[in-house]
Parts: C-alpha cells; structure tokens; sequence
C-alpha cells in the first residue's frame, strides 16, 4: 500500500508542522523519509524529500513515484534540498546531465604522454569521440585511451600517475550535442 | 618470504589463500570482476583490484589485466588456486618473464603433464602402469583381435573423435568382437563423421584414486596418502574422502610408490595430484596428473594434520617442504561433500541471493566457503558455494558427523544440494564403501524433453 499525492502532501506537512526532525515510513512496495534540515548555510530550513520506489512484491500493484516534490516550506537554498527519486542504485552516480568515463583496464593513468609533454586535456577542454584523452600504463605498454562520446571535461576525478582498477571513474564529461 | 601475494581466483579457494596468507603474515592482493566486488575474498583482502566485467575470459581468465594487478599493487608472487589460470603453462611462463613467482610447477611441467597423451607416454617410460590400449587406430578385424589379445577381454572400442561417454562400445569374448567393431565403426561414422575407432582395456567398476604429492627445490618429494573421489556426477566430483576403503598397505604402497614415479618423471615441484583408475581386479592405472592444488585438497589436511596451502607458499618461495614423508600418517577419516547451488533433483544451477546462512560446527567439521546471508551468488561461475568436511576417528564416525552437519547446514533463498547429500551419506552402498564411479547411476535426473 503506497501513499497518492495528496496523502502524501498531507503527511509532509503534518510532520513539517510537528517537532519531528527526521520520520521514516516503511510499507511495502514504498518508503518514505523526510529529515528537516537544521541551520543550513542560508540559514533556511530546507528539508529533505526522499521517496524510494521499493520493488513491488509479487501481486502488489507497483506503486508510481509521486512526481518531484519539494516540502511546503523549502526555500531556494545554497545548500540544494535533493528529492532523489531516482531508485538507489543511480544515488551515487553524476549529477545530471554528466557522463562517468571509467577505465576499461587495469593500470596507471597519465594525463600526459610523457613526462614532459602537456597533458592531453584540462578541465573545460573539448574532445571528440576517437580523440585521445589519456593514457593507462600497464605491463610497460602505453595504452591510449579514447574519449566515447564527444565532450567536454568537466572534472578530472583521479591524479596522474595514479593506479587504476576496471571500471574506476576518470573523467567526468558533458556530452556535447 | 613474499611480503605480498595476489590470488588470481575466487570464491572459496580465493579466501582460502588469503587466510592462509595472513597465518603468514603475507599481504594480500584480491581481484575480481564487477559481480564479484562485494565477495568475501575481496573483503578480506589487504588490498583489491577490479580486473573487468563479469565474464571470465574477460576478468579471471584476463591475463593481462591480472598482471597489471599485480604490477601496480607490487604483489611479488601469485597464487592461481585451482580452474581458471592454475594450469595454463602460458599464464605460468608470462609470470616469470616478468618476475613474478607463480606458485605452482615451472611451466615446462604443467605443458607435459597438461597432455595427457605426452602425459601417458611419460609415466609409462617410468614405469608406471597406464591403460592398456591399441596405442592407435584399428585397422582390420585381424589386428584387432590380436589386440584385444594382447589387452585381455573384456575391451572398449571407442571412436576417435567421439568423447564424453559417447561412441563406446563393450567387447566381452572374442565371439563379440566382429560385430561390435563393425557397429561401433558405424556409430562413429554417423555420429562423428569419421569411422575410425581406438580399443582400450575396458574396467567394469573402477574407483577414482588420487595421489597428493608435494615437492620442493630442495630435492624433496613426498606423498600425502590418497583421497577416493568415485562419486561423480559427469566427472564432476561431489563427495570425496580419505583414506580409502578399497586400500590396504601394499596396495597404498604400490600406488603412492607409482605416483611418486610420475612426479619424478617430470621433476615435480610443489603440489600436484596423480590420479589413477583401480580395478576391481586391484589393477590401477595413471590417468592424469593436476598440476595444482584440489578443490578436495582438506581432506588431506584433516587426516594429516598439514597444510597445504601454506606449504604451497613456502615451496614457492624456495624454503624446504616444512616435515618429511616419515612424519605423515593418516589419522582417522575424512569425508568432504560439495555444496552447489543448483536444484538437488534436475541439477539446473540455482543462482541468487541468499537469505539465509548458517554453517554447521561441532567437533570434527570444518567448512570452506566464501558465501554468507545476503550474499548474491552470480550465474557467471561454477556452482559450488561450500565445501563440508567431517572429520572422525573411524569412517563410521566421520560419516556420523557429516550427517549432522549436513541436517544442522541452513540455505534459504537459493536452491542447495544438500538433500542429495544427505541421500548418498545415507545410501547403503556407500556406507559399506562399496564405491565405483558408477555410483551416482543410481540417482537418476528426470529427463526433460529434449535433453539427451
């Protein structure tokens, strides 16, 4: 059993009006946590919104996601209030819009592809797909990498010179249309 | 001593390695694949290097990247364990190009002792009684008959390019053999495309016999008794145990004393298994060696008190095998089954996520596994998520403790061999040790359609 919108717009706020800091509901198919932010850096008191989508078990209906709702009282703060609705496995993926480049090997990564030479990119840097954008060193033999998509380099999540495992994040890019 | 080792395996071997390792105060390196980063061994492990996706030739199996592994983390030696790159004498020879001591045998060893016709021919140059065959194709009735002859009936007429049980052919008396081998040639022909056709000794009800041996850089080269390993499902092994029903003295000397011949032959260095087919004449015959450890190998730890992975490592690192051949006896027995993940009646591998874990203990068992509650067993590797072993000062005592283990051992969310287990410890045939690797023909699987 999940909640519609406007039960769940009613719980919010009545939580919202009690002394409750943080409330957590567990049904099944849905749960549902709501945290009052205390003193965040402009001083609002923008809370958090989580609904995770459970999977449904077997005959329940599956429940649709309420669409993004921000508690009654959220301000814009500097601190974003995230209403993460995504299920939890993209939690810990990029921000929106952004792409994850990771290691297709096991070795050490260069930016440059030798001491002296300049790097490949910078941060702001555009590449396009098939263009090299780094090198992993494995077993003595310099393996270029190329960028998938063409991008621009938004961050550059490891250092040079430092080991890397299959699949661990290098780059993070935004695909440029 | 190393001060660091990468284990290029998983699951139950992987950990078991690591374990031993920190007996050692040796660090550890694990790798795996994407499924396998949250696995125990990973865990456990000083450090981990995620090697690639899933699919074993692309992780496990991935030279390359288990390599660079090693390379980055500084890992001095590897441990392969057992499957994937334990006996792939390439694997081994790229080790030591790069200067990485792969604990196991040279490579030149693990070629030779990898063939098995070269294999064969190697033992028997070192007297070591191998199947009696034709050595080659048969040609005409007339030296067939001699060579059966030769043999002594009754014999096997196999295809040539046949394989796994198929193309065979029983010959009892030489009245049989014209029509079997026109039959047999025939069969080949139209299930393999090629009527030729080989004759081998034929054994009616052989026992499945191993040999440990253990060697060392130092000269040293000795035997660590047997393991019986007759209850096999499609040559997958699911109980095994030591020391042998079927062994009396003479014949546990004759056969350790065959198995050391073997090892000899190549110059054998660290652990390897030899094992042989016995007759239910008291005939053996060399089979094949494992250039590795086993996946049985705790049963040859309870009943001698050593172990063997430990000794692997110290081999390796060029120390002297840590007792001598007259130190070993067997104490009491030992019995390991195998714990799959597969439906205990079709056998249909049952992948996913465990609810529920609980191993048994109590005096005399011992439990190798790498899986615990919550953990997801992938569909990508081999099934077996335990190993039980009971140990007792008599069979019958052991096979007590293996019963209780087995009842008291709780899977919940996956499906577990346990209740096929539980049916062999309990069959009579096995009780009374009355063992070939035709036992588990009597534990049908309910043919679906289609299925051969």
């Amino acid at each position: 059993m999940s909640l519609d919108s406007k039960e769940l717009r009613e719980l919010i706020e009545l939580i919202g009006r009690s002394n409750f800091v943080s409330f957590e509901l567990e049904r099944e198919g849905f749960k549902l946590r709501l945290e009052k932010g205390v003193g965040t850096a402009a001083g609002s008191t923008a809370g958090a919104v989580s609904v995770v989508p459970q999977p449904p078990a077997a005959g329940a209906p599956a429940a649709a996601p309420p669409a993004a709702l921000a508690p009654a009282s959220a301000q814009a703060a500097a601190t974003p209030a995230p209403s993460a609705l995504a299920p939890t496995a993209s939690q810990e993926g990029p921000a929106a819009g952004l792409v994850q480049m990771t290691s297709p090997i096991v070795g050490t990564f260069y930016r440059q592809p030798s001491p002296d030479a300049a790097p490949f990119v910078e941060v702001g840097s555009r590449v396009r797909k098939g263009q090299v954008i780094c090198i992993i060193e494995a077993m003595k033999l310099m393996n270029e990498i190329e960028a998938e998509i063409d991008a621009e380099v938004v961050e550059i999540v490891v250092a040079n010179g430092q080991p890397v495992e299959f699949g661990e994040a290098l780059f993070l890019l935004r695909p440029l249309a | 001593m190393f001060r660091k080792i990468l284990i290029a395996n998983r699951g139950e071997i992987a950990l078991r390695v690591i374990l031993a390792c920190k007996e050692l105060g040796i660090r550890t390196v694990a790798v795996h694949s994407t499924a396998d980063t949250d696995a125990l061994h990973v865990k456990f492990a000083d450090e981990d290097v995620c090697i690639g996706p899933p699919a074993s030739r692309e992780s496990y199996l991935n030279i390359s990247a288990v390599l660079s592994a090693a390379e980055i983390t500084g890992a001095e030696a590897i441990h392969p364990g057992y499957g994937f790159l334990s006996e792939n004498a390439h694997f081994a020879e790229v080790c030591r190009e790069v200067g990485l001591t792969f604990i196991g045998p040279p490579p030149e060893v693990i070629r030779r002792m990898g063939d098995k016709a070269e294999a064969i021919r190697t033992v028997r140059h070192a007297g070591v009684p191998t199947i009696p065959g034709s050595g080659g194709l048969l040609e005409d009735e007339e030296q067939s008959r001699q060579i059966a002859e030769r043999i002594g009936y009754p014999v096997l007429i196999k295809a040539a390019a046949g394989g796994g049980g198929r193309g065979m052919r029983v010959v009892e008396d030489a009245a049989d053999l014209p029509r079997q081998l026109e039959a047999a040639s025939s069969e080949a022909m139209i299930a393999f495309g090629v009527p030729d056709v080989y004759m081998e000794k034929y054994l009616g009800q052989p026992r499945h016999i191993e040999i440990q041996v253990l060697g060392d850089t130092h000269g040293n080269l000795l035997h660590l008794f047997e393991r019986e390993c007759s209850i096999q499902r499609r040559h997958q092994k699911l109980v095994e145990e030591s020391p042998s029903t079927a062994l009396d003295a003479e014949l546990r000397a004759r056969m350790t004393g065959a198995a050391l011949a073997s090892a000899a032959a190549v110059g054998y260095v660290n652990a390897g298994t030899v094992e042989f087919l016995l007759d239910v004449t008291g005939e053996f015959y060399f089979i094949e060696m494992n250039t590795r450890i086993q996946v049985e190998h705790p049963v040859t730890e309870m009943v001698t008190g050593i172990d063997l992975i430990k000794e692997q490592i110290r081999v390796a690192a060029g120390e002297p095998i840590s007792f001598g051949q007259e130190d070993l006896k067997i104490q009491g027995h030992a019995i390991e089954c195998r714990i799959n993940a597969e439906d205990p009646d079709t056998f249909v591998p049952s992948p996913g996520k465990i609810r529920t874990f609980h191993v048994p203990g109590g005096p005399g068992i011992r439990v190798d596994t790498a899986s615990y509650a919550e953990a997801v067993i992938p569909p990508y590797y081999d099934s077996m998520i335990a190993k039980v072993i009971a140990h007792g000062n008599t069979r019958g005592e052991a096979i007590l403790r293996m019963r209780r283990g087995l009842e008291s051992f709780v899977v919940e969310g996956i499906k577990t061999n346990v209740k096929l287990q539980q049916r062999i410890l309990t069959d009579e045939d096995f009780v009374r040790g009355r063992l070939s690797t035709r036992f588990m023909d009597r534990f049908p699987v309910p043919v679906r359609k289609g299925q051969e």
